[in-house]
C-alpha cells in the first residue's frame, strides 16, 4: 500500500456533513454510532485514494498530465464500480451544461468577429486618432 | 449490487427502506480535491474531476451504510457500530480494498449467538451487539 501520511484529522471529511448524509440514508429506527461514523469516514478517505491512484495511473498511461473525468470513469470500471458510471456521467453532463452557460457571457468578444491582435490594433488606431484630434484641438486654440 | 439511484424525491413516509435513496447533502468538492492531492503522486486534476469523485463517493457511502445497516439488523441491534461496518466490508467484494482498514475494528458477534455478550477486546462497550 502507498506510504502517504495524512495527519489524523487534517485531511478528512467534515464530520457534520458525513453525519448529515448518513442520516439521509439510514432507516429511521437505526442510529449510526459516533465510532461507526468515524470508521465510515476512514473508509471514504480510502475510497478517494483508491480511485485517485487508479485514475492517475490511467492518465499517466495516456501520457496526460491532468486527471480527467474519463480517467476516473475508467478507474471505476477497472476497480469493480461500474454501477457508479452512469450517475457519474450525468454529473459530467450537468457540469458541461453549466460551463456552456458561462461561455455565453463572453459573447461580446466573440461577437466582434475579430481576433485579439486585430482588436488591439483597432484600439491603437482609435487611440492614435484621439491623440491627433486632441493635438489638433489644442493647436487651434 | 442491486441499487437504483434515481433522482425522484422519496415518498414522504418510511422513505429509506423501499424507495431508492436520494442524498441531498453535498460533499465539499474543494476538500475532496485536497484529499486527492495529499498523495504526492497525484498531479493536476481537471475542474470536473473532484465533482466526479464526489459523486462516486456518495454512491459508495450509500452502499456501505446500507450494507452496515443490514448487518446491524441481522443482529437486532439499534445502533450501527464499526463491527457492522467491518462485516459489511468483509462480505462485499467491491469493498475488498477496505479489508486492511477494517481489520482493527472489533469483530461483530456471530448472528446465531446474538443474545450472548461477545468476548470483547478491551474497548469501552461490553456488548458488541449494542
Amino acid at each position: 500500500m502507498s506510504d502517504r501520511e495524512i495527519a489524523s484529522d487534517d485531511l478528512s471529511l467534515p464530520k457534520a456533513t458525513v453525519q448529515k448524509i448518513v442520516s439521509e440514508i439510514i432507516p429511521s429506527d437505526l442510529v449510526f454510532s459516533r465510532d461507526a461514523r468515524d470508521a465510515l469516514i476512514e473508509c471514504c478517505v480510502e475510497f478517494i485514494g483508491l480511485i485517485s491512484t487508479q485514475a492517475n495511473d490511467i492518465a499517466e498511461n495516456e501520457t496526460k498530465k491532468t486527471i480527467a473525468s474519463e480517467h476516473v470513469i475508467k478507474a471505476l470500471q477497472e476497480l469493480g464500480f461500474s454501477d457508479y458510471i452512469e450517475p457519474v456521467r450525468e454529473v459530467i453532463q450537468e457540469h458541461k451544461e453549466s460551463q456552456k452557460g458561462r461561455e455565453r457571457k463572453i459573447g461580446k468578444f466573440e461577437a466582434s468577429g475579430m481576433t485579439e491582435e486585430e482588436l488591439l490594433r483597432k484600439q491603437e488606431e482609435l487611440f492614435g486618432l484621439a491623440r491627433s484630434k486632441l493635438q489638433h484641438d489644442e493647436a487651434v486654440q | 449490487m442491486d441499487q437504483s439511484f434515481s433522482n425522484e424525491p422519496p415518498p414522504s413516509d418510511e422513505r429509506k427502506q423501499s424507495a431508492p435513496v436520494v442524498v441531498r447533502t453535498r460533499f465539499p468538492v474543494a476538500r475532496i480535491k485536497k484529499i486527492m492531492q495529499a498523495d504526492d503522486d497525484i498531479g493536476k486534476v481537471a475542474q470536473a474531476t473532484p465533482l466526479v469523485v464526489a459523486k462516486a463517493l456518495e454512491l459508495f457511502m450509500i452502499s456501505l451504510v446500507q450494507e452496515s445497516c443490514a448487518q446491524a439488523r441481522l443482529r437486532n441491534a439499534k445502533r450501527v457500530s464499526p463491527a457492522h461496518l467491518k462485516e459489511a466490508v468483509l462480505k462485499t467484494e467491491q469493498f475488498d480494498f477496505l479489508a486492511d482498514t477494517v481489520s482493527k475494528y472489533l469483530d461483530p458477534v456471530a448472528v446465531s449467538s446474538e443474545k450472548e455478550p461477545g468476548p470483547g477486546r478491551g474497548r469501552r462497550r461490553k456488548n458488541a451487539a449494542e
